[in-house]
């Protein structure tokens, strides 16, 4: 009828112990404990290594060595620049009204666009310039961005007739090299963004000096004959601010 | 025989299964509820860097883009820690005397990085890609919170699945046009629901079912 006092016991005991684990394992897993799974030996990004003397997941290229589909083999696709038939044409220098040291010759510069100039580029290069280039250069060019504000060395302007005259390899190349106080932005902004930027500074000088006869053709695309209208490169940029004040 | 129980164990025997019932619902809900603690998930925990750099200074006053120093966002699954390079862009010239910028001239100077504290880290059983979301229109600041107002930026978001899934299940309300996704400013009203099923079909997004099929984020 009845169970003897020590059975009794056991299972009262073994209930107890039932109960004490699943509220330990419910502990456990209130507090968060980390298991192998979250925290996995291997590396993600940025992660760091002991196994390296720097201690860094993410290695650099060994020196000397080219990856895949890195040749950049197009010279003045990835430089801006062209070998000048006279070896020992040099970048004449001079002193702006800023006191800063700048290009007044450009002898190996391209002075055309080595890809297609395409209302895409130029909304690429608005997008781009707008974050890498704005902070300094401003919104339009006048060197007047929010670091210049703050007190970085003034840039110069776009709007004159020395940068006017630049040819576009000249700003590719400072883009990617840096010129005076201005870094080097090729490991920032990809070669393909660095035309964008260019097409959009071009852009952004026809946009004050509509007269003037710039260079926006493209070597690589003879389709665009209405490059060379100056009126037609400012129309992107013209459809783009109605575009942005209209979504406000 | 005697009677091994009193009357009273009547009353003890009701008692203790009422509350055995309720202590483990009481238990249960404790237990989900810590899971979700801020304690517990390090939600809003401020993490100190070795720097003190300041989001609510470099994005709120200055301006500057997300992408001028998390440049990989829109093209891998990491969004991009900035080099100490980037840093010096600016530093080489404003600030560039003052004392606590000097663990990032010491970086520049002995090329060796910074060592940032990392402050969201998702369990690595997850597979997250920054560029995807970027590319179908899920803005920083819906899961990064308001960093442009962070000084010291923490996890606005729990991280948790449950938190993950629900845009997963429901994208349409919380997607917004690609052109605000860099936006600090926006606001999920900004765009009314019927633009916002659009754009679910004109991003592409994928059914319901493919977002919250286990090995969208477990493979």
């Amino acid at each position: 009828m009845s169970l003897n006092k020590r059975t009794e016991r056991r299972i009262k005991l073994r209930i107890a112990l039932i109960l004490a684990a699943v509220c330990g394992l419910l502990l456990t897993e209130a507090c968060g404990v980390r298991s192998d799974m979250q925290d996995q030996p291997r590396y993600k990004a940025y992660k760091q290594s002991d196994f390296f003397t720097d201690k860094r997941a993410s290695r650099d290229h060994p020196e000397g060595t080219v990856a895949r589909g890195q040749l950049d083999e197009n010279k003045a696709f990835y430089t801006g620049k062209i070998d000048n038939p006279d070896p020992n044409a040099q970048a004449a220098t001079s002193t702006d009204a800023n006191g800063n040291t700048v290009v007044a010759s450009f002898p190996n510069a391209i002075t055309e666009f080595p890809l297609p100039v395409t209302k895409e580029l130029i909304d690429r290069g608005e997008e781009r310039y707008k974050i890498y280039c704005m902070v300094c250069h401003g919104q339009f060019g006048d060197g007047d961005g929010m670091v210049v504000r703050r007190g970085f060395p003034q840039p110069p302007t776009y709007h004159d007739d020395r940068l006017r005259n630049a040819p576009v390899g000249h700003f590719f190349d400072v883009i990617t090299n840096g010129w005076g106080k201005m870094n080097p932005y090729g490991y920032q902004v990809q070669p393909a963004d660095r035309w964008a930027i260019v097409a959009y500074i071009r852009t952004l000088q026809l946009s004050r000096n509509p007269e003037a006869n710039l260079k926006m053709t493209s070597s690589a695309n003879s389709n665009t004959t209405s490059a060379t209208d100056p009126a037609k490169p400012a129309a992107p940029a013209a459809n783009t601010a109605t575009t942005k004040g209209g979504a406000k | 025989m005697a009677q091994i129980f009193r009357k009273s164990a009547n009353n003890i025997a009701k008692i203790s299964m009422i509350s055995v019932v309720l202590l483990a619902g009481v238990g249960f809900y404790t237990w989900t509820q810590l899971a979700r603690s801020s304690y517990l998930t390090g939600q809003y925990l401020e993490i100190q860097q070795p720097v003190q750099f300041s989001h609510k200074h470099h994005v709120g006053d200055d301006g500057i883009d997300c992408r001028y120093c998390h440049q990989t966002v829109e093209t891998t699954a990491s969004a991009g820690m900035p080099s100490t390079q980037t840093c010096m862009n600016c530093h080489s010239q404003l600030w560039a005397d003052a004392p606590y910028l000097e663990p990032i001239r010491a970086s520049f100077r002995d090329n060796k990085p910074i060592q940032w504290n990392r402050v969201h880290d998702l369990p690595e059983y997850v597979y997250f890609n920054h560029s995807i979301h970027i590319a179908k229109g899920v803005g920083c600041s819906t899961c990064h919170g308001p960093v442009d107002k962070m000084p010291t930026v923490y996890e606005e978001n729990t991280l948790q699945m449950e938190w993950c899934i629900q845009c997963h299940r429901e994208p349409e309300k919380f997607i917004r046009p690609k052109s605000e996704v860099f936006n600090m400013a926006y606001r999920a009203d900004d765009t009314d629901q019927a633009t916002r099923d659009q754009l679910k079909v004109d991003y592409k997004i994928r059914s319901r079912e493919m977002l919250t099929s286990c090995s969208t984020c477990h493979r």
